[in-house]
């Protein structure tokens, strides 16, 4: 924490900037090194002098799949950092919460019912199942102008139990040709990546991120529980709802375009808590950069490890992650 | 500092907490909430702090309507500790104190360094100072207590409301506590109305008792008229024996 000045006086109001400015570092650094490494032996310069080979694996397969990867990463981190903020929970993810399960649950129904094969039909219907979850989970947990945190978590449990089995259905009712690419949606995969999706994801985020820095200042306050808030001049039932619905929706898109990439979510966030223990308002852009970062280097890794395969990168955002977060909950608080 | 409660009537899913409870309160007093479980002690503090607002009745702050009170602009006058605050990540003491400044703040605003004096202020009048930077997890339960008040004296509330700040504390904090409190009322001129079960402590501090039964006020008067071995057996279902001492009676349970 060297950004913070160390006097007699206990830190005061902790710079942003310094934790800002190393986690955009780390980023661009995570990018040149998803552009540099592949399976094609191309180089910066020679696309940069214009070699047309160089030109089409930088700019047109790597660049926007890294970029889409920071996105998605980014993007799973900010819900991740909204939910468990919302939820008062630790625990709290988009995965728990049935946002995911909604979203895989809608493509493995497309792709039984034989529709698999429509260009951009399983992405759109994920988002669909994905807004979807999120309004069943929370009108399951509302009760009378309320929504009670736990119910919320409980609903989602309850919720992925149903996604799973309408999966595992539809899996068994689809043709063996489509559960090819079901399948490797589901493990999650940035495999293909375009600019458009850069662009639609890109916007997404954009939309969200503003409206989230508009109620955090509201959102921290529910730290302290929402009677507190209530009483301290907070309409903590319009920050849930804007908070719940722009999280999911942003989630929504981002497992779209990539399918199920666990973990992002629950484990940025905390990182960024355990290094840093700061509220909300420091948690949403750090959690963006970190989440951006670690997926752009779970996405290189899945790529590169084997000269044969490219492996599902939701497993490496595990396998990148869990060393690294014991390590920390062994560390400290 | 005006706070009027005019019969205020409040359930929860349709079970009754509340019925017709008046009553009002001026500046600078040390009130005592007491009453059995289950009286309506915090319900009645959240109707005052609105994290409820009340089927029936109103109330007024400075003469005015609560819900006619910008929420924010009412929170900057009136500063709630709800009973078991816990924060759900860890923090320092001084970012606890300070986010009790947010009423203050804009949309987009962060804490200005006059935000850190008066956190920082707020720990030294609840003698916390030492505790800025310490982590919630830290501490013991007195020294937690005393941050959370801290907390609600950053914003300088003129009327304060405390949901059982003396529970789970030891005889020395209690004490401590209940002197602090009455310290509050003297150098900040606000009135402190908290809810409590140690009667005696709160007689020996306070001005003024409230004893609450069944959702209604049963007693608003001086701490001689609840501490009597009639009234707490009629109230409280405690039988007790006044013993006089220092000048003044106490309640002691008869075994």
């Amino acid at each position: 924490m060297g950004s913070i000045a160390l006097t007699s006086a206990p830190a005061r109001r902790a710079r942003l900037a310094g934790p800002l400015l190393l986690l955009a570092a780390m980023l661009v650094v995570a990018l040149v090194v998803a552009g540099t490494f592949g399976a094609a032996r191309v180089s910066w310069s020679a696309a940069f002098a214009g070699d047309p080979t160089a030109r089409a694996v930088l700019f047109h397969i790597r660049l926007p799949r890294a970029l889409l990867a920071a996105l998605v990463g980014a993007t799973l981190a900010v819900a991740g950092a909204t939910f468990q903020t919302l939820l008062r929970n630790p625990l709290a993810d988009p995965f728990i919460l049935g946002v995911s399960g909604g979203a895989a649950a809608g493509a493995a129904v497309s792709t039984a019912l034989g529709l698999a094969g429509i260009p951009g039909l399983v992405p759109l219907v994920a988002f669909v199942g994905a807004c979807g979850a999120t309004a069943a989970v929370f009108l399951l947990a509302r009760r009378r102008e309320y929504t009670d945190p736990t119910r919320l978590l409980l609903s989602g449990l309850v919720l992925n139990a149903l996604f799973s089995a309408v999966i595992l259905i539809a899996f068994a009712l689809s043709r063996e040709s489509d559960l090819t690419a079901a399948l490797r949606w589901m493990m999650g995969t940035l495999f293909g990546a375009t600019w458009s999706d850069v662009i639609l994801l890109a916007s997404l985020f954009v939309i969200t991120t503003v409206v989230l820095i508009t109620i955090a200042n509201d959102l921290r306050m529910l730290t302290f529980g929402e009677d507190d808030a209530k009483s301290r001049g907070v309409d903590v039932e319009r920050v849930k709802r804007i908070g719940f619905a722009t999280a999911s929706i942003v989630t929504g898109a981002a497992v779209a375009v990539s399918g199920i990439i666990g973990f992002v979510g629950l484990l940025v966030p905390h990182l960024i808590r355990l290094v840093w223990h700061r509220d909300f308002r420091f948690l949403l852009p750090l959690s963006a950069l970190g989440g951006a970062t670690l997926l752009v280097l779970a996405d290189t890794v899945s790529r590169v490890i084997l000269p044969s395969a490219e492996l599902p990168v939701g497993a490496f955002t595990a396998i990148l992650g869990v060393p690294f977060f014991l390590s920390l909950l062994r560390r400290g608080r | 500092m005006t706070l009027e409660v005019r019969s205020v009537s409040f359930a929860y899913d349709g079970t009754s907490a509340l019925r017709e409870v008046s009553a009002a309160f001026e500046a600078t007093q040390l009130v005592a909430l007491t009453g059995p479980n289950g009286s309506g002690k915090s319900t009645l503090l959240k109707l005052i702090a609105r994290v409820f607002a009340p089927l029936s009745g109103e109330i007024l702050f400075d003469g005015r309507r609560l819900r006619e009170w910008p929420a924010r602009e009412y929170a900057r006058h009136v500063g709630y500790l709800p009973q078991d605050p816990d924060p759900a990540f860890p923090m320092r003491a001084i970012d606890v104190v300070v986010s009790g400044r947010a009423p203050f703040l804009g949309r987009f605003a962060w804490e200005r360094d006059a935000d850190y004096d008066e956190a920082e202020r707020a720990l030294e009048l609840c003698d916390a100072a030492y505790l800025a930077s310490r982590y919630l997890d830290e501490m013991s339960g007195g020294e937690r207590k005393r941050v959370f008040l801290a907390r609600v004296l950053a914003g300088r509330p003129r009327l304060i409301l405390l949901d059982e700040p003396l529970a789970s504390l030891d005889v020395s904090h209690v004490q401590q506590f209940s002197r602090l409190l009455r310290d509050i009322v003297q150098r900040t001129g606000a009135t402190v109305l908290y809810a409590t079960h140690d009667l005696n402590w709160a007689a020996a501090y306070c001005d003024r008792m409230l004893v609450m039964q069944q959702g209604t006020l049963a007693i608003d008067g001086a701490p001689d008229q609840v501490m009597r071995p009639d009234v707490i057996a009629r109230y409280f279902g405690f039988q007790a024996e006044a013993v006089n001492a220092g000048g003044r009676d106490w309640l002691v349970p008869r075994v």
